[in-house]
């Protein structure tokens, strides 16, 4: 017996270990009804600042191995990005106005390779707010970090597109992967690389009738947010069980249906939102006609509308809470809620792996975000 | 290494020193310790093989998921980190360290993102109202007029599409029309390279492009009583030509467009608002260059002593009474009753000759048949 033990054994792989979200929904509910509200009083400046309280929440509320991680950004830091985009921005705005001008004159498809240019912008822009999210995320005292060319990004995104063009877009799931693959192999936790290991084939098999269910879904539309929900979660966990930080592997067990209740939750509140303002704008103009002798027949209706100031005072603060509204319920249930949600289906093997990490690499600055910001592209 | 001052010396057992347990992470790698704290005149914490104090005028508070103290310390790594779970120990280490909670946005700090907020809300605004009208009518000159018979043609292109390309040109109408046009250049102050057609399509209307380029659409002509009627519209165009309004209006309404964008940014359904200011803005503008126009045709009217307010008549049997029907501050044009006052108001009895006979007019009202 005791001659056994003596061959070294490889210690037994270690339980699979839970990725836990304790966030309070009524402290996010606060920050974000707080941070909406700000956002309409600064006219939007505020939402440098928002963005960066709700990450912080979002962060240090998950806790992966029983220690939470900590998102170290700056709403500041944001807002300089976000300056020296439009600083980059504005004179290309300016050119591309001029060139596409020059180029219409000649008709037919001129200024599309303009456009072509914006979409690389676009990706270049993907690429570096994710680096600058990255690094800033800390856990157990080290840093994420990125290296890799947002450039070099860029171009793989276009080849791609141009694929998925061609291929009518049955190329999507291998232009996920490939993307991904680029994106995290260049991503690193202390000295640890990542890597992303999902196949396309696997996504292909799950998502491919949806190719042929759209166009149906197009006219049954009540299916669209089933269509949209099953589609999420099927990309989530596809997306979540590809990643890899050296021996560590994460595992979603994701159900395709998890998303379901909470697009039609946010279905349930827009239709509710808008019975509200509209019998709210209608119930305003009513108590106008009756008591402020605005007539709401006749041809002078317009004019009657636009000079009675209390009526338009009325009618602008419904406009502002129902914006208030609509934006509290879409990150409550479309940013807290699914995170949450794919949060609680996920699971790390092998953490043994980075039981000792060395910290290593550098901050990245919110330049990319600011592009973001700036064409309006959203990525993850 | 990052860590704070290591000397071994300074221990001193004071008796209000407190201790306790904690989770150290020491920022250069991810290891978990469990250290024991000693809070004495500075933050000492052990462990097996470590040994590190923190001044507490350096400690920070970071972020911790509820029930939990983490704090950072300006002189050690900046990702080190000690995370305190009992809450009477982490109220004694607050306590301690008067500059915790420094790096938090504080009421104030709000109150100045607020501040500056509305101070570059209020600038953007400034520069819609007065900047960029301003910038447009200096820039506008600057443009090289090669450059905005770029911008007309490709405004060709696209009218073609619209109207198709039926141009009216029967002979008799095209010379009445070539000597209308002619008359109304001369006192314009226009030169030779002004280009006039007549398009045949039952839209009552005239149009002017960049670069030089008017057009008359039929309808109006079928609707016109007399030469006059049409020869105060045309001056109105020539008058859109002479400043450049095209031209005016791409810059200023693609600069305040660009400006009001700036503002709202990602709120969602504040699209009404962004669109809601930019009509209202660009509308306003487009009114005011319509009344220079409007002044520019009864200068040139006046020059050649024919009345003004046949013109006023013309578009008024087209449009009818506006103010009814639309909002006025989100029209393009002053109302028409506005204009068709003001042009009475203008109004002088003939006293140069008629600009086309009585044959030439017939001729030019029959140009598309
Ligand atoms: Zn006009």
């Amino acid at each position: 017996m005791n001659q056994m033990n003596f061959i070294p054994q490889p210690p037994p792989p270690l339980p699979a270990v839970p990725v836990t979200f304790d966030g309070e929904r009524g402290e996010f509910f606060r920050l974000i009804g707080r941070g909406a509200l700000l956002e309409l009083v600064t006219l939007g400046f505020y939402r440098f600042w928002l963005a960066t309280d709700i990450r912080r929440h979002l962060w240090v509320n998950t806790a992966v191995d029983g220690d939470a991680a900590e998102y170290t950004g700056r709403g500041k830091e944001l807002l300089i990005g976000f300056l020296f985009a439009m600083a980059i921005l504005v004179p290309i705005y300016l050119a591309y106005f001029i060139v596409s001008v020059e180029a219409e004159r000649f008709k037919g498809f001129a200024s599309v390779p303009l456009v072509i240019g914006f979409y690389a912008f676009g990706q270049f822009a993907i690429y570096r707010a994710r680096r600058y999210r990255l690094t800033r995320t800390v856990w157990r005292g080290v840093r994420f970090w990125m290296d890799g060319s947002g450039w070099a990004y860029a171009g793989r995104a276009m080849l791609w597109a141009l694929l998925l063009v061609l291929t009518l877009g049955l190329a999507f799931p291998w232009r996920e992967a490939a993307l991904e693959r680029y994106k995290m192999q260049h991503s690193h936790y202390g000295n640890l690389q990542g890597d992303f290991e999902a196949s396309p084939w696997e996504l292909f098999k799950q998502i491919w009738w949806l190719w042929l269910a759209i166009p149906v879904c197009l006219v049954l539309f009540p299916l669209l947010p089933f269509i949209y929900g099953y589609f999420k979660a099927v990309e989530w966990r596809w997306w979540l069980s590809g990643l890899r930080f050296g021996g560590v592997r994460l595992q979603s067990r994701l159900r395709p249906g998890a998303l379901y209740g909470l697009y039609w939750k946010v279905i349930g509140w827009f239709v509710l939102l808008w019975a509200v303002t509209f019998a709210y704008f209608g119930g305003v103009v009513v108590v106008a006609a009756k008591f402020g002798g605005v007539s709401m027949a006749g041809p002078k209706a317009a004019q009657a509308l636009a000079n009675n100031i209390p009526l338009l005072i009325m009618l602008v603060l419904g406009y502002i809470a129902v914006i208030l509204a609509i934006n509290v319920v879409m990150r409550m249930y479309l940013l807290r809620d699914v995170w949450a949600r794919v949060l609680a289906s996920v699971e790390l093997h092998g953490i043994e792996a980075v039981a000792n990490i060395s910290a290593k690499g550098d901050l990245a600055s919110a330049l990319g975000e600011g592009f973001a910001d700036g064409l309006d592209v959203a990525g993850f | 290494m990052g860590d704070c001052d290591m000397d071994d010396t300074e221990q001193d057992q004071s008796p209000q020193a407190t201790g306790g347990q904690a989770i150290y992470f020491d920022g250069l790698s991810n290891r978990r310790q469990t250290v024991t704290v000693v809070l004495s005149n500075q933050l000492v914490l052990r462990s097996a093989d470590n040994f590190v104090s923190w001044p507490y005028p350096d400690i920070r508070r970071v972020d911790a998921p509820s029930g939990t103290l983490r704090v950072s310390c300006l002189s050690a790594s900046p990702l080190a980190r000690l995370e305190i779970r009992d809450s009477a120990f982490a109220a004694e280490l607050v306590a301690r360290c008067d500059r915790i909670d420094e790096n938090r946005l504080t009421h104030g700090a709000v109150a100045r993102i607020i501040g500056w907020s509305l101070a570059a809300a209020a600038s953007i605004i400034v520069m819609v109202l007065f900047v960029v009208p301003f910038a447009a009518d200096r820039l506008t000159p600057l443009v090289p007029p090669a450059m905005e018979r770029h911008l007309g043609e490709a405004a060709v292109v696209q009218l073609q599409a619209v109207f198709g390309n039926k141009t009216c040109d029967g002979a008799g109408g095209q010379a009445a029309f070539a000597k209308l046009v002619e008359a109304l250049r001369v006192p314009a102050g226009l030169d030779a390279s002004v280009g006039a057609q007549v398009l045949d399509t039952p839209i009552p209307n005239a149009f002017a492009l960049p670069g030089g380029r008017f057009f008359l659409l039929s309808g109006l002509l079928a609707k016109a009583n007399d030469p006059d009627e049409i020869a105060g519209v045309l001056a109105h165009e020539l008058g859109h030509l002479k400043h450049r309004d095209n031209l005016r209006q791409v810059i200023h309404n693609g600069g305040s467009s660009f400006l009001i964008g700036l503002l709202f940014g990602d709120i969602t359904g504040a699209g009404a608002a962004i669109f809601a200011s930019r009509t209202i803005v660009t509308a306003s503008y487009s009114r005011e260059a319509e009344h220079d126009a409007d002044s520019f045709a009864i200068e040139v009217m006046h020059k050649l002593g024919r009345p003004t307010a046949p013109m006023g008549e013309l578009m008024f049997r087209v449009t009818g009474k506006e103010g009814d029907k639309q909002l006025s501050i989100l029209a393009s044009h002053p109302l028409t009753e506005d204009r068709l006052e003001r042009m009475r108001a203008e109004d002088q009895p003939p006293s140069g000759p008629p600009l086309l006979t009585a044959e030439e007019w017939r001729a030019l009202k029959g140009i598309c048949k």
